[in-house]
């Protein structure tokens, strides 16, 4: 976690003004997203654990909803229709967003290439 | 004669989705030098 935060700026203390990290790739709701091939999530009662079989990370998603969000992401154009669908509503879906940018960060989460 | 506290106001519960959403709804945990632990 230490080194996900220190990661957020340069090395001379300038923050950095762009949404990509070195780890993930920028989250854009309106792109096509899917869960990672090499994430197994398992539901858990506060929402669900995820875990990325590469990187080793473990993440709690502590929102039945998110969860509902993360497992129809292949089933839908856009993040952005996916939490339509879903039933995120307007005053949500900030959070939400910022929610699947974290995971795209973390490669929970990746870009579709077949839409 | 013990005494009763019946006049406290219960406050209204807060919606849990909305308690939810003003925090994160992710949290990453990092599991490096768990050893022995997976």
């Amino acid at each position: 976690m230490r080194r996900l935060l220190s990661d957020a700026g340069s090395d001379d203390g300038t923050p950095v003004t762009t949404a990509v990290s070195p780890a993930g790739v920028a989250f854009d709701p309106a792109g096509p997203w899917q869960r990672a091939r090499s994430v197994a999530l398992r539901p858990e009662p506060f929402g669900a654990l995820v875990y990325h079989f590469g990187n080793r990370k473990l993440s709690f998603l502590k929102s039945k909803t998110l969860v509902a969000v993360v497992e129809a992401l292949a089933e839908h154009p856009s993040a952005s229709a996916t939490l339509v669908a879903c039933g995120v509503t307007e005053a949500q879906r900030p959070a939400y967003e910022k929610a699947l940018a974290d995971l795209a960060r973390s490669q929970m989460i990746e870009r579709r290439t077949d839409a | 004669m013990p005494e009763t506290h019946t006049d406290v106001d219960a406050a209204p519960a807060p919606a849990a989705e909305e308690t939810l959403v003003e925090e994160s709804l992710v949290e990453e945990v990092s599991i490096d030098g768990m050893c022995g632990v997976y």
